[in-house]
């Protein structure tokens, strides 16, 4: 056997070692509790750093009026930059879909919009409340999309998502991330309802999506403590971020 | 000592005065005959005693974000669409009561409620493509008996969703409220739409969507899970 042969040999010899070790590393991978789920067939990976922030409402569309004429657009934007804050501090990188700057009221395909290209981890719509009590953590109250028959060969075929219905296919992750975010709102004493609503643009968000609606926070003998107070806003951030780093570190390590 | 022509203005004064007096009082009462003249207070039906029934509200609770049937007993028309209409009006009065767990400002609430069978485009749901004059057999027996199912379009007064308490749960509620109130009464209807004064809107009032077609559940069954 000539060099040139020998070399030839070994080098498809690595190849196929190779290809044997990454098959098995990728097959033990998706058996293991906790492993990242698996990419949504035709759809980019997602940005794991990235969270999107929608403060609902903006520019003409005040939304509800709470305690002293305290329009909801407003605090909105004030939990919206306290949890955008709290967020970066754990090492992600927020898209806010509107700011303090901004004049034009976007849309809800709009916002919808802005989130899906960027792709991000999760996305977070956030409201505010005169009525009820604690946090409200709402998702789609889409079905999810029926699995796929694994016992047909039959070759994948493109089908496009349709915008009414986009978040079904993320809607089992938007369940476990409003899950995460009851549970550490409820350690921090804080208490949270969850739940499903038809709120837009939710229905029409490919990420894991929550709503979060931020209502007076029944405090006995003095009184509710109302969602413009700062510091009840503050600590529903922090308790938010926190939910999130833990989220993201279960479903998608590095 | 006052002039004449003082004296004999004053009187002219008066008596116009007195000409302007009788001529409003003239024309007060021609407008009233006017108004009255056409009223034909004509008994057009005869009244109808109506026994009332028991029926299922489906009640929301703002505290834990829930919805529990509660039992009325309610005198309601027998006509499908007047007996839709008068039970939505009855579950909106609930939330008008000082102690509700709901609060929602009172006041006339739903304009209309209309029932249609579905499909809405029988020749496009079942895939026909035969012209009408041909003799292709139809979808479904003539003497079939099964009713079709129904799609409600609930008609909102505009007013009512301007003062409905904003946000996502007190908005979700009353929604979930109605549908799960029409899936306890009305057992054909299917689905429901919403328009508000007669047009579609895209939220009742800034939050729950109103443009979706929601389907008929018992929202008793699914309340929100609560972690107080």
């Amino acid at each position: 056997m000539t060099p040139s042969r020998k070399f030839a040999v070994i080098l498809l010899a690595a190849l196929a070692g190779a290809a044997v070790t990454a098959f098995s590393v990728r097959a033990q991978l998706q058996g293991q509790p906790g492993a990242p789920p698996p990419v949504v067939a035709g759809l980019p990976p997602v940005n794991r750093n990235l969270i999107v922030l929608d403060p609902a409402h903006g520019a003409g569309d005040g939304g509800a009026v709470l305690g002293d004429h305290v329009l909801e657009k407003d605090i909105t934007l004030a939990i919206a930059s306290r949890l955008k804050a709290a967020l970066a501090a754990d090492g992600f990188n927020v898209v806010t879909t509107r700011d303090t700057g901004g004049s034009d009221l976007l849309s809800a395909d709009q916002r919808a919009e802005t989130a899906n290209r960027a792709h991000p981890v999760a996305c977070i719509v956030l409201h505010a409340t005169a009525t009820g009590s604690g946090v409200h953590i709402y998702t789609s109250p889409l079905p999810p999309p029926p699995a796929p028959n694994q016992t047909t060969n039959t070759p994948p075929v493109f089908v496009p998502i349709p915008w009414e219905t986009a978040q079904a296919v993320f809607v089992g992750q938007s369940h476990d991330l409003a899950t995460g975010l009851s549970t550490a709102l409820s350690k921090d004493h804080l208490p949270a309802l969850v739940g499903q609503a038809p709120i837009r643009p939710l229905d029409n968000l490919m990420c894991p999506a929550v709503a979060i609606e931020l209502a007076p926070l029944p405090a006995p003998g003095v009184g509710a403590t109302q969602p413009t107070d700062a510091s009840y806003q503050q600590q529903v951030a922090n308790a938010l971020a926190a939910a999130i780093q833990a989220w993201r570190a279960q479903r998608w390590p590095q | 000592m006052i002039p004449r022509y003082q004296r004999v203005f004053f009187w002219i004064l008066a008596g116009a005065i007195l000409l302007m007096a009788l001529f409003l009082l003239r024309g007060c009462e021609q407008a009233r005959e006017k108004l009255t003249r056409h009223r034909d207070e004509t008994p057009i039906a005869a009244p109808v005693a109506t026994p009332s029934q028991s029926v299922q509200l489906a009640l929301a609770d703002d505290a834990d974000g829930s919805i529990v049937m509660v039992q009325r007993d309610v005198a309601l028309p027998a006509e499908s669409t007047a007996r839709a209409h008068a039970l939505l009006a009855r579950l909106i009065a609930e939330y008008s009561y000082k102690t509700s767990a709901h609060p929602i400002e009172s006041g006339p609430a739903v304009d209309d409620v209309f029932l249609l069978d579905l499909p809405l485009h029988p020749a496009i749901a079942t895939g026909a493509r035969t012209p009408r004059t041909s003799s292709a057999q139809p979808a479904q027996s003539a003497g079939s008996q099964v009713p079709a199912s129904q799609l409600a379009v609930v008609n909102l007064h505009g007013t009512f969703a301007d003062h409905h308490p904003s946000g996502i749960e007190a908005e979700t509620l009353t929604v979930e409220s109605i549908v799960g109130t029409l899936y306890a009464n009305f057992p054909r209807i299917e689905q429901v739409r919403f328009l508000v004064d007669g047009q579609p809107r895209e939220t009742l009032n800034g939050h729950a969507d109103l443009l979706r077609t929601y389907p008929v559940l018992n929202t008793a069954t699914r309340p929100a899970q609560g972690n107080h």
